[in-house]
């Protein structure tokens, strides 16, 4: 069904105008790799906070206050920019087992950064006010840190896989 | 292809680059290293960069910005050359002769001399508008910093295409 789809999608005008466009996926990979720079530094200054790793500079509270707005807006660059991308090279996307990967960990991030975040607009204490809750916001940050790292890797592994 | 310095052709032939060269894993591993310590660089300066335009955190002190992002930008810049040293010597005459290669490495001195210049005078300075809006000169400094660090994303991506 996939095969199916990636197929017509490859033989759609607008596939074929944006695949003999030279400098259109450079420039969008471009594009997409800036969006993912903007993503990774913010969720990880926010995790590495939460960890205790770092303590210097703002709040936890303040971080997220510029940070998680900033990080949906990435978000969206970065799906419309991929979503680009597919509709160019359909079949070496969607029949790709890294870029498959890839998919459920940004989904898996995106869950976990909207629950992070919802807890804490409600009380900007929520991650720290017990000890249960400083492990469940720890373990968020790893996991999210680890999820970051697995989705540049899997990203660029589109390529070689 | 036009000759390359004997030193590049060297570097080339050396035992670890013909391992990385003729290894199936290592060039793609050292790659995504590459690419996720250098989205950490042009995430924390573009974010400093952002902060000079006044388009972000603009809550924040910029020399207390600068010191909790500067960290960041040094540690992830050191393993992204470590590991972009480690993929040039893989194939090195080849990026040698290549023109988004140049131009990439050309963005990196520039970028470093940008920042220099911005350190050593811009800043002298600070105090008198590290909570407000930056002078023409800190401002110029974020425009010129965050097109070079385009640049150098952009043509990164362009050597994949070009060798």
């Amino acid at each position: 069904m996939i095969q199916a789809f990636s197929d017509w999608l490859s033989a759609t005008q607008l596939s074929q105008l944006f695949a003999n466009l030279g400098w259109f996926v450079p420039t969008v990979q471009t594009i997409h790799i800036l969006a993912i720079a903007a993503v990774v530094t913010m969720l990880s200054m926010m995790n590495f906070r939460l960890l205790h790793i770092t303590s210097s500079g703002p709040s936890l509270k303040r971080l997220a206050g510029g940070y998680v707005p900033w990080v949906w807006r990435f978000l969206v660059i970065l799906l419309v920019s991929g979503i680009l991308l597919t509709i160019t090279e359909p079949n070496r996307e969607l029949m790709n087992n890294a870029f498959r990967l890839k998919m459920v960990l940004v989904l898996v991030l995106t869950i976990l950064t909207f629950v992070f975040n919802s807890a804490f607009r409600k009380d900007a204490e929520y991650w720290t006010s017990s000890p249960q809750r400083r492990f469940l916001g720890g373990t968020i940050a790893l996991l999210s840190l680890v999820l970051c790292l697995c989705i540049v890797a899997a990203g660029r592994l589109i390529a070689y896989v | 292809m036009p000759a390359a310095p004997a030193l590049i052709t060297a570097l080339e032939q050396m035992p670890f680059a013909q391992t990385i060269s003729e290894s199936t894993w290592m060039f793609p591993c050292f790659e995504t290293l590459h690419v996720l310590f250098l989205t950490v660089v042009v995430g924390s300066v573009g974010m400093m960069d952002l902060r000079l335009l006044g388009l972000g955190s603009k809550d924040r002190a910029i020399s207390e910005l600068t010191r909790s992002a500067l960290p960041w930008t040094w540690t992830a810049f050191g393993f992204a050359a470590l590991f972009g040293l480690l993929l040039f010597t893989s194939k090195a005459t080849t990026y040698w002769n290549n023109i988004p290669f140049r131009i990439k490495m050309l963005c990196m001195v520039l970028a470093a001399v940008n920042m220099v210049v911005f350190h050593f005078f811009t800043m002298r300075n600070i105090s008198s508008w590290d909570v407000g809006k930056p002078p023409a000169g800190a401002r110029a400094a974020g425009v010129i910093s965050l097109a070079l660090w385009i640049t150098i994303v952009a043509t990164g991506r362009w050597i994949g295409f070009t060798t």
